[in-house]
C-alpha cells in the first residue's frame, strides 16, 4: 500500500479496511499486540486540512512507542499493564500530520533481538513464508508494512532492528541520523544507539514520512537542530557521478551466491546509470568486532535504562515481604531468560574492575570503527552492501543479536550505522527462492535526500515500488 | 577470566534484583566463554591513545535557560494508570517493618 493509494474521500472505509485486513491477518501473522479504537482520532480528522501530508493515512507503531491510554508493553511481561499517560513526541508529529494510529505492533521483549521471537505475545511470522521469521526487533511493523495493512508503520532500530527485518520481509526500512527524530517517549534500549525510524514500500512515501517525523524536541537532548527539508521535492534519480563505495569485506563474507548474484546486477544497472561504483576494503580485524563491541555497550546500556522497571516504579507487580522481594520476584518474572542473562553480561562490563578492560575499550574501538566508516564517506556518497547474508531463516535455524563465532561481519554490518548514528537505508532488490532480500546504503549525518535518491533510482531498477504480497491464509 | 561457578552468577543476579535458574546459569556459562574469546579479539585492536565514543555527535544540543513550568501531567492522569490509589497519591504495598 502506498500513500498515493489512500482514499481521502472516505477515510473512515481505509481504516476500518486497514483495520479489518490486520485482524484477518492476525492468526497467520501475529503481528499485532494491541488494536487501537480509532473512532476519536477519526471524530479529530473532520475538523483537520484534508492537505495534511498523512490525512487519514492509517498507521502502525511499534508496541516501543508511548501512547496516551493505550496499552504499551514493549512486548515484555513486565510491561504487560503499562498505560502511558502522554505520547511520544512521533505520535503527536504522526497526528499533527492527520495519520490515524491503528495498532501497535509487536517487537522483540524490549528490542533486545534480532528475529521478533522473544515477544510476549509469541513469535512473527514472515508474509511470504509464514514459517519463516519476520526478523526483528521491529517485527510485527516490517510485516504489517509488507502485508499492505499500511503504508508507513513506525518502528526502532538500536542494532539493525529496522533494516534487518526491512530486508526479510521485503519493505524499505529507514533508519535516519541520529538526533533526526526525537526519541522522547521510546521505551529505551540503549540510549547512544537507539534510533527511531519507520518502514514504506515505495521511496517517495519515506521521503514524506521523514519530513513529518524528522526535527527538534526540547524534551530528546540528543534532538538535532538541523533543518529538515522537503526530501519527496528534492528526490531525484540520477546517478551520474555519483560515488558509491561497496564495502568489500561484507560482500567478501557472503557465502550465498544467489544473494551475491542479486547485488552484482543491481551494481551494473548502478554503473549503467553513470555512478561511479567501486569496492573499498575496511580493517578486518576492526569490523570482526562490530558484534562484541555492540553486545558490550547495548547490554551496559540496557541494564541501567531498564533498572527502573522493578515493579515498584514501573511494571507488573509479585508480591514479596520486602521491598528487596517485590523487586527480585517481578523482574525474575517479569523477564524473560535471555532478558535477564543480557543485563549480567551489561552489568558485568560495567563492574569497577571490568570497565576499562570492556566497556571503556568498545567505546574506544566504536570510535575507531566510525572512523573507518568516516574515511569511506569522506570521499563517496555513499556505501551500498547486501543487507543480509540470508534470506529470512525458519526459527530453528536464525541467529539472534547475541554472542557468536559465526557471520560475525556478514549478519551485523549494519550496526555500523548505531555506531555512527549515519543514516543507513535497506530498499528491496529482489527475490532469492521466493524470499525478499535488500540492499544496505549509508550516507553522511544528515544527508538523507542521497539515500532517497539512489534507492529511488534502485526502485526505478527493480520495479519493486509499492509492492505488498498476499498472505496464504 | 576466573572461573564462574553457580553462586556467582546468582550473586549477580541478586545484585541486578533478579534470580536466575540453575539452567540460565549454565547458559550464562557458556555465554561467558564466547564473551572471553571476544575480548581477546577486542583486545588484539590497538587503541593507544583513542578516546572513548560515548554519542554519535559531539555537539551541544542542551543550554541552560531559566526554570520554566512546562510539560505537566494532571493529578488525574498520572494516577490513571496506577493499581491502586489512596487519598489522591499512589499506594504502594506496606514493606517496611
Amino acid at each position: 500500500m502506498e500513500l498515493s493509494s489512500i482514499n481521502k474521500n472516505n477515510i473512515r472505509e481505509t481504516v476500518l479496511q486497514a483495520i479489518k485486513k490486520a485482524k484477518a491477518l492476525q492468526p497467520a501473522l501475529n503481528a499485532v499486540v494491541t488494536f487501537v479504537d480509532v473512532e476519536e482520532q477519526l471524530q479529530k480528522l473532520e475538523m483537520m486540512d484534508p492537505q495534511l501530508p498523512l490525512y487519514g493515512v492509517p498507521v502502525v507503531l511499534k508496541d516501543n512507542v508511548n501512547t496516551k491510554g493505550i496499552l504499551t508493553t514493549a512486548s515484555s511481561r513486565m510491561l504487560s499493564n503499562y498505560i502511558p499517560v502522554y505520547d511520544a513526541h512521533i505520535v503527536e508529529k504522526l497526528k499533527d500530520a492527520g495519520a490515524i494510529i491503528i495498532a501497535k505492533a509487536s517487537m522483540d521483549e524490549l528490542g533486545m533481538g534480532g528475529t521478533n521471537l522473544s515477544a510476549y505475545t509469541g513469535p512473527v511470522n514472515n508474509p511470504y513464508d509464514t514459517t519463516r521469521i519476520s526478523g526483528g526487533s521491529s517485527g510485527g511493523s516490517a510485516v504489517l508494512t509488507a502485508a499492505g495493512v499500511t503504508p508507513i508503520a513506525i518502528g526502532t532500530d538500536t542494532g539493525d532492528s529496522i533494516r534487518k527485518p526491512a530486508a526479510y520481509n521485503g519493505v524499505i526500512g529507514m533508519k535516519p541520523t541520529y538526533g533526526r527524530i526525537s526519541r522522547y517517549g521510546i521505551i529505551p534500549y540503549a540510549s547512544s544507539l537507539d534510533h527511531v525510524g519507520y518502514f514504506s514500500t515505495s521511496i517517495e512515501d519515506a521521503c514524506v514520512a521523514l519530513s513529518v517525523l524528522a526535527g527538534r524536541d526540547d524534551r530528546d537532548m540528543t534532538s538535532s537542530y538541523e533543518a529538515v527539508p522537503n526530501y519527496l521535492q528534492s528526490l531525484n534519480s540520477d546517478m551520474q557521478g555519483k560515488r558509491i563505495a561497496i564495502i568489500d569485506n561484507v560482500q567478501n563474507a557472503i557465502t550465498d551466491s544467489k544473494i551475491k548474484e542479486n547485488f552484482n546486477t543491481l551494481i551494473e544497472q548502478m554503473k549503467q546509470r553513470g555512478a561511479i561504483v567501486e569496492s573499498v576494503h575496511l580493517n578486518e580485524d576492526l569490523l570482526s568486532v562490530i558484534l562484541p563491541t555492540y553486545y558490550i555497550l547495548a547490554n551496559a546500556e540496557a541494564t541501567a535504562n531498564h533498572s527502573n522497571l522493578d515493579g515498584i516504579r514501573f511494571g507488573m507487580r509479585e508480591d514479596g515481604d520486602s521491598v528487596e522481594e517485590v523487586m527480585i520476584h517481578s523482574r525474575t518474572k517479569g523477564f524473560s531468560t535471555n532478558i535477564r542473562k543480557r543485563f549480567v553480561v551489561g552489568s558485568y562490563s560495567l563492574f569497577v574492575e571490568n570497565q576499562d578492560k570492556l566497556f571503556r575499550k568498545a567505546q574506544k574501538v566504536r570510535r575507531l570503527l566510525v572512523d573507518e566508516v568516516k574515511h569511506v564517506l569522506d570521499t563517496y556518497d555513499a556505501t551500498i552492501v547486501s543487507a543480509t547474508g540470508s534470506i529470512a531463516p525458519h526459527p530453528q535455524d536464525s541467529i539472534d543479536e547475541q554472542l557468536s563465532s559465526e557471520y560475525l561481519i556478514a549478519e551485523n554490518h549494519m550496526i555500523l550505522g548505531n555506531f555512527s548514528g549515519y543514516p543507513s537505508m535497506t530498499i528491496p532488490s529482489g527475490f532469492v527462492d521466493d524470499m525478499p532480500v535488500g540492499i544496505n546504503l549509508m550516507a553522511k549525518p544528515f544527508d538523507e535526500q542521497t539515500l532517497f535518491n539512489l534507492g529511488k533510482a534502485i526502485q526505478e531498477e527493480t520495479g519493486l515500488k509499492g509492492k505488498t504480497v498476499e498472505v496464504k491464509l | 577470566m576466573e572461573t564462574k561457578d553457580q553462586a556467582y552468577f546468582k550473586r549477580l543476579a541478586n545484585q541486578l534484583m533478579f534470580d536466575v535458574s540453575d539452567q540460565e546459569i549454565k547458559e550464562l556459562q557458556t555465554e561467558f566463554e564466547i564473551l572471553e574469546e571476544q575480548i581477546k579479539m577486542l583486545e588484539r585492536i590497538n587503541t593507544d591513545g583513542v578516546e572513548e565514543m560515548i554519542y554519535p555527535f559531539e555537539q551541544e544540543t542542551q543550554f541552560l535557560r531559566d526554570d520554566v513550568v512546562d510539560h505537566t501531567i494532571a493529578r488525574e492522569d498520572a494516577l490513571e494508570n496506577v493499581k491502586a490509589v489512596m487519598a489522591g497519591h499512589v499506594h504502594v504495598p506496606k514493606v517496611v517493618k
